[in-house]
């Protein structure tokens, strides 16, 4: 695979080296006049849109990139300055710099300057293989077959356009700026407009792996980190496995009103998800209904008798201690996820090849084997990359960890609290308390990183695992 | 470069409906010279009388009046309860200055999370916001807060309440106007339970409490509470010059004393910890005869206890076997200006507005809110406010809210081991140290 990238680069520029070299002289013009190639060969209309394109990036140059890359290396130097005079009631503020603009002014710019240079290459090459056209005497498009082609054979480019242009902008540029932010100190020191903030290179990430006295954040990226992984494991198989089981007794002949049963199920996903946690929230809370009711059936003096409650508690700590929070956690989760997964594998089973099944049942297969060797292989075959879709999820699993547990939960782990992280936290939810209540841009950044390196890894690995190998065959 | 752009356009336009007078030619005319006059005086800063002072503010007001020609926007965040009242407010305001036409939007935020909003984009700010004190720091260090340098329509340093006043000031520098002074904490109780002098020890309380197989509530895993008992012993949590860390003395000497205390009040079973929420569960159901909270838990205590309903300062507690008051934070709720407004003059006339003598009046009546104005303080109504002057009782042990970020979640994890029991039994000194190491961690 990487033999073939690296092949494929090289052959980009040898093209573009072959156009420059073999190139008539409108070919050699177009390094400078982008257009000219174009008018040579009576493609006007192009031939304008190229060199307007030229200028407007000449503009941007000058106007846009220039003025903030020349701040790039420092993210800005003035710092904002404001004089209020008493007597007329009106303030007067300096030529600030703002750090943060510069920065994403400058990735957008270099961005720019990136997909221009994109375009300048293959511009020449498209010059180039009009001239080869003209001298073999093939047909030229004019710019009307050229956009005619925009909608027949070349019809995927134009569909692709719009949602490549939505990724650049909702994902590709944030993630750009993102990164650049954990090489930073942009923290609440260091807030624009009034403060600047500048590059610190890799000391935050020395940060997230040191442990000392003053700073926790080793300790308790591990800490957090492990439990991550922990919670979308469960989370993940458990909603699994239990919604194929509801799915199958649904699904069994011996079932009555099997439609009944699916729509009560699905009722619990028609209620928006977070209504649901907070009310769960309330409903375990430490003087919340269950802990009423358990203390009035002696649910609570079970428990401290059996030494799941501690001695010294009025109550169940449901959402209030680390290891039945966990529990809990997983718990609700339970409930709030099964309907989809059972929905998803509703669909799966109803599609089980019936002829397999009915042979096995005449071998004298039990239901446990026809479920333990042929259902549950086809079902892990087809959901497959849902599981891992699903793991990766969890693992931003945002919503149920924070509603449940904010405002509710608090640690008894100095070393966590040290580093405003708690048992209970995911990696998303202690990346979001450091960027919303303690404005720590930089270490959230790290840690974001951490994040997506972690799930593009796993993502990466399993699914060139499950979709290695000639698996497809197996159910064909 | 927008921002210079748009100073000079200002500017420009100020000098030039000085000069053309906007039809108001004996403003126009006197003008200039005023204008040249004050300046003087600003230049030799020194014994202004109150009266120069008085009359160069009232002439600074006509100068603005003067010059402002265009319809003046200003957006104003307030409080969700506080709406109704901030849009009459606001009314009145217009009324005030009839030759000017004003687009004032009202929004909607909470003074508890008006920093959260705030420092998510400074720029994009209120002009003018409603903010409890323990926001100003970080408010003040992110540029988010126009300092008040001068006041025109009343005297906010001297109209309002000293403590509201240094709430308000941070190096030295007044950054806010004082609204209410209702924000801190202090004893709400049951009079049925427990005789006032009962309520002069917490030890004493908590005899009380158990002999009617009641509890008393404090929400102790959160800083904010905490504090009490260590600053109350005089061990010391401050903030330091940069805005943003601590200084913290509670593993100092004596530290490990208040901890065992705290340990020995909760192991008891009768001071328990509590969250605000749940008090007021508790209250309704009766099991909480006593609590440690604000004004805004007023309300659920009047009508559980009805006729008994009394609060009073916080009670003594015993540090190795002396009775020392605890502490409190006091707390105010303050309005800002931000300094990005295009109408800085008219936002900070508009905050002076909403915070004078009859505003504040307006506020109590209106919401009950604690007035941080001194005259309206002293009104017989507000003294008859159990809850307002228990506030005013504990004001005299109350302390600023001065801490950076990192106080909370350490000291909030310090309140729980405690309450807790010290389930580990960790050494109470070992405990204080990694509390005070959080608390006074650069931040990273």
């Amino acid at each position: 695979m990487n033999n073939k990238f690296f092949k494929a680069v090289g052959n980009y520029f040898k093209e573009f080296g072959t156009a420059i070299v073999k190139g008539d002289i409108f070919v050699k013009l177009s390094l400078l006049f982008m257009g000219a190639g174009y008018f040579a060969r009576k493609q006007i209309i192009n031939g304008i849109i190229m060199m307007l394109l030229e200028v407007v990036f000449a503009v941007m140059c000058v106007g846009y990139a220039a003025p903030n890359l020349a701040k790039f290396g420092t993210l800005g130097t003035v710092q904002f300055e404001q004089v209020f005079d008493p007597l007329t009631l009106t303030s007067t503020v300096n030529d600030y710099d703002n750090s943060f603009q510069i920065l994403l002014n400058s990735i957008i710019a270099l961005f720019l300057i990136v997909v221009f240079i994109l375009v300048y290459i293959s511009n020449v090459k498209t010059v180039y293989r009009l001239q080869m056209d003209q001298k073999e005497g093939r047909h030229i498009n004019t710019f009307k077959e050229d956009i005619r082609a925009l909608f027949n054979e070349k019809f995927h480019i134009t569909l692709m356009t719009l949602p490549c242009i939505g990724i650049i902008l909702m994902n590709i540029l944030p993630i750009l700026v993102l990164i650049a932010v954990a090489f930073t100190n942009y923290d609440q020191q260091h807030m624009p407009p009034s403060a600047l903030f500048t590059w610190v290179g890799l000391r935050n990430f020395k940060n997230l792996f040191t442990n000392s006295a003053t700073i926790t954040f080793g300790y308790s990226f591990t800490k957090v980190l492990v439990w991550t992984l922990e919670w979308a494991v469960l989370a993940t198989f458990t909603t699994y496995i239990l919604g194929i089981l509801l799915a199958k007794f649904i699904n069994d002949k011996k079932t009555k009103w099997p439609k009944f049963w699916r729509t009560l199920f699905i009722i619990a996903i028609a209620v928006p998800q977070f209504v649901t946690l907070l009310l769960v929230r309330n409903f375990f809370g430490d003087t919340g209904i269950v802990n009423t009711i358990c203390a009035n059936i002696g649910v609570t003096d079970f428990l401290k008798n059996i030494g799941l409650v501690s001695k010294s508690l009025s109550y169940i700590p449901f959402l209030t201690s680390p290891g039945w929070a966990k529990f809990m956690i997983v718990m609700i989760n339970i409930w709030v996820g099964v309907p989809y997964q059972m929905l998803i594998a509703t669909g799966v089973l109803m599609n089980i090849p019936e002829d397999q099944i009915e042979s096995a049942r005449i071998d004298g297969a039990s239901s446990f084997q026809i479920f333990r060797k042929i259902t549950m292989p086809y079902m892990l075959f087809v959901t497959g990359p849902a599981l891992i879709t699903d793991f990766v999820k969890n693992i931003n699993n945002f919503n149920v960890i924070y509603l449940l547990t904010q405002d509710v939960f608090v640690t008894s782990n100095q070393a966590l609290a040290n580093s405003n992280a708690k048992e209970v936290d995911l990696l998303v939810t202690w990346l979001f308390r450091l960027t919303n209540e303690y404005y720590n841009y930089k270490m959230a950044s790290v840690i974001g990183i951490c994040v997506f390196v972690i799930c593009a890894a796993f993502t990466l690995v399993t699914f060139t695992r499950t979709i290695k190998g000639d698996k497809e065959d197996e159910f064909r | 470069m927008k921002k210079k752009l748009l100073a000079s356009l200002l500017t420009v336009s100020m000098v030039a409906a000085m000069l053309t007078g906007c039809g108001n030619a004996a403003v126009a005319e006197e003008t200039p010279a005023e204008t040249t006059e004050t300046t003087d005086e600003a230049e030799a800063p020194a014994e202004d009388t109150a009266a120069a002072e008085t009359t160069d503010a009232s002439d600074a007001v006509a100068n603005l009046i003067a010059a402002t020609t265009d319809t003046v926007s200003l957006k104003v965040w307030a409080s969700e309860e506080d709406q109704a009242l901030t849009t009459d407010l606001l009314e009145k305001f217009k009324e005030a200055y009839p030759d000017v036409t004003f687009d004032i939007q009202l929004g909607s935020e909470s003074e508890s999370t008006a920093k959260d909003t705030i420092l998510a984009d400074v720029e994009a700010s209120a002009d003018v916001f409603a903010f409890a004190d323990d926001q100003i720091n970080e408010l003040v260090a992110a540029g988010a807060l126009q300092e008040v340098s001068a006041t025109y329509t009343y005297d906010v340093a001297n109209a309002n309440v000293a403590g509201s006043v240094e709430a308000a000031t941070v190096d030295g520098k007044l950054y806010a106007y004082p609204m209410t002074a209702d924000n801190g904490y202090f004893m709400f109780y049951d009079s049925s339970v427990f005789t006032e002098e009962d309520t002069q020890s917490l030890e004493k309380m908590i005899e009380v409490a158990d002999a009617a197989g009641k509890k008393i509530a404090m929400d102790v895993s959160n800083g904010w509470y905490i504090y009490s008992f260590f600053q109350g012993a005089g061990l010391e949590l401050t903030l330091n010059d940069d805005g943003v860390t601590n200084t913290c003395t509670w593993n100092g000497a004596g530290g490990t004393d208040v901890a065992q205390s705290i340990l020995d009040l909760f192991s008891t079973g009768v001071l328990v910890d509590m969250a605000d929420e749940d008090q007021a569960t508790a209250i309704a159901e009766g099991t909480v005869v006593a609590c440690v909270n604000g004004t805004w838990r007023a309300e659920t205590a009047q009508d559980a206890w009805g006729e008994n309903y009394a609060a009073t300062k916080l009670p003594t507690f015993n540090v190795a076997g002396e009775p020392k008051q605890m502490s409190s934070y006091s707390g105010y709720k303050l309005i800002g200006v931000s300094p990005y407004s295009k109408n800085v003059g008219w936002a900070m006339l508009l905050a002076e507005f909403l915070t004078n003598e009859d505003s504040q009046a307006a506020r109590f009546e209106a919401r009950g809110l604690g007035p941080a104005n001194i005259a309206v303080a002293e009104s017989d109504a507000v003294k008859s406010n159990p809850a307002i002057s228990a506030l005013a009782a504990q004001a005299a042990y109350a302390t600023p809210q001065r801490v950076g970020g990192n106080f909370w979640s350490p000291a909030e994890t310090l309140g729980q081991i405690l309450a807790s029991g010290n389930p580990d039994g960790t050494d109470l000194q070992t405990l204080l140290d990694t509390t005070v190491d959080g608390i006074t961690a650069p931040v990273q």
